[in-house]
């Protein structure tokens, strides 16, 4: 078969979706007796999917974030309140996100940390809701995060243990995003937050206190996680081992 | 999804290496932090892209002379590759065979691409850009987007078809 370079437009751009409504919808009547044309859309599809196979993998290595912040140092200052300055800092921050989050930065003490997840975790509880995917499924928030984090996010299910999924969110902890799952323990919330670990260590669970709220805070090498909630310490303690154990599972 | 891990992956795929790919972003950074003011406000993403891409080909030309095909540059020999591609329309492979590809096998048959149609293919699927916003990263009109986009589908497929190099 062999397709007019008209139609051959037509269809790549129906399969990124850069038709318009009315001409998408012409082109989907066309589909409906052409086996050829359906077979081309699933080639290009296909195509799609091979591309995208191993995105994962795809990443720099945290040496490239070392050498870029060593290249940066020292960081640049904001030199006047102006709408230029503000928006300079945006963009250092956006080329180069996640690369302050470098452990090397050591004027970021876990305790900052600390704040900044509790400030996180309360910005949650102010939101309409404290999800952006509502569902006490695991099976449905942790494939919500593809695509919005670069690491997968442990998501574990505690329902049968008292802390039932409430769904997930992403939030920007040191201009990164982070992803945060929510569960319930009887009327309080607990936000957990996974992050990579840059300096790859494992870390036991420590704890910080900042305004009535307990934040504890664990590494497993590859990712560093928050637990941040209002609820009895006992009970958060008992939510992290729980956590900590079905994670292991997995 | 941060811009770094964008930047890493546009200059991976048209440097061909990560070694390659990350002295390019370093040094996109680089420029990038330097041009901030040059920044006039849209998209963010796009302009990293773009300074991303245009410091790939820059690097690829020092480093590399003999690789480097600039868009605006297509020799004979690309543009035979290119007919020949259209007249083999009829080598469409099975979806089932693109399923079973390896991640590896999907890398070297777009590695094979001339750089003018593999970069518009990767803004596309790997960065997901829709066409205006490739159309700002390459500085190309929309039309041209939109027939190399065919194109190296159309050669993506013929390669796969054909066997990979």
């Amino acid at each position: 078969m062999t397709l007019s370079s008209q139609d051959e437009l037509l269809l790549n751009a129906y399969v990124d979706g850069e038709l318009d409504p009315i001409e998408a919808s012409s082109f989907e009547q066309r589909l409906q007796s052409d086996a050829a044309l359906n077979a081309q859309i699933e080639t290009l599809r296909a195509l799609r999917g091979a591309l995208r196979s191993d995105l994962a993998e795809d990443v720099p290595s945290p040496e490239l974030r070392r050498r870029i912040m060593a290249k940066l140092n020292p960081p640049p200052r904001a030199d006047r309140n102006s709408w230029m300055a503000l928006a300079a800092s945006f963009l250092v921050g956006a080329v180069l996100a996640g690369v302050t989050s470098f452990g090397a930065l050591n004027y970021r003490t876990s305790d900052e940390l600390a704040e900044q997840v509790v400030s996180a975790h309360v910005r949650g509880l102010m939101a309409p809701q404290p999800t952006d995917v509502a569902s006490s499924s695991h099976h449905t928030v942790k494939p919500w995060f593809n695509g919005k984090l670069a690491f997968a996010p442990t998501v574990a299910d505690l329902g049968a243990q008292g802390f039932p999924l409430v769904g997930g969110r992403v939030d920007v902890v040191r201009v990164e995003p982070v992803a945060s799952l929510v569960y319930s323990h009887g009327k309080h919330l607990i936000s957990l937050f996974e992050m990579p670990n840059t300096s790859g260590a494992s870390a036991p669970v420590t704890s910080h206190k900042k305004q009535g709220y307990l934040a504890l805070s664990w590494s497993d090498g590859a990712i560093t996680y928050w637990a941040v909630s209002d609820t009895a310490p006992d009970e958060l303690k008992n939510f992290v081992r729980l956590f900590r154990a079905a994670a292991a599972n997995s | 999804m941060p811009y770094l891990v964008d930047a890493f992956r546009l200059a991976r795929w048209l440097a061909g290496s990560r070694a390659d790919a990350e002295d390019i972003v370093q040094e996109a950074s680089m420029r990038a932090f330097k041009n901030i003011r040059g920044f006039s406000g849209g998209n963010p993403r796009g302009w990293v892209l773009t300074i991303v891409r245009n410091t790939s080909y820059s690097w690829l030309a020092k480093n590399r002379p003999k690789d480097v095909v600039f868009s605006d540059d297509l020799d004979q020999h690309h543009r035979e590759q290119i007919e020949q591609a259209a007249t083999d329309q009829m080598q469409t492979p099975e979806t089932a065979l693109i399923a079973k590809l390896e991640a590896e096998q999907v890398r070297k048959a777009i590695a094979v691409l001339p750089a003018p149609f593999r970069e518009i293919l990767v803004l596309r699927e790997i960065h997901d850009l829709d066409y205006r916003t490739i159309a700002e990263v390459a500085a190309l009109p929309i039309g041209t987007v939109m027939s190399r986009l065919a194109r190296a589908r159309r050669l993506l497929s013929a390669t796969i078809a054909t066997g990979i190099p």
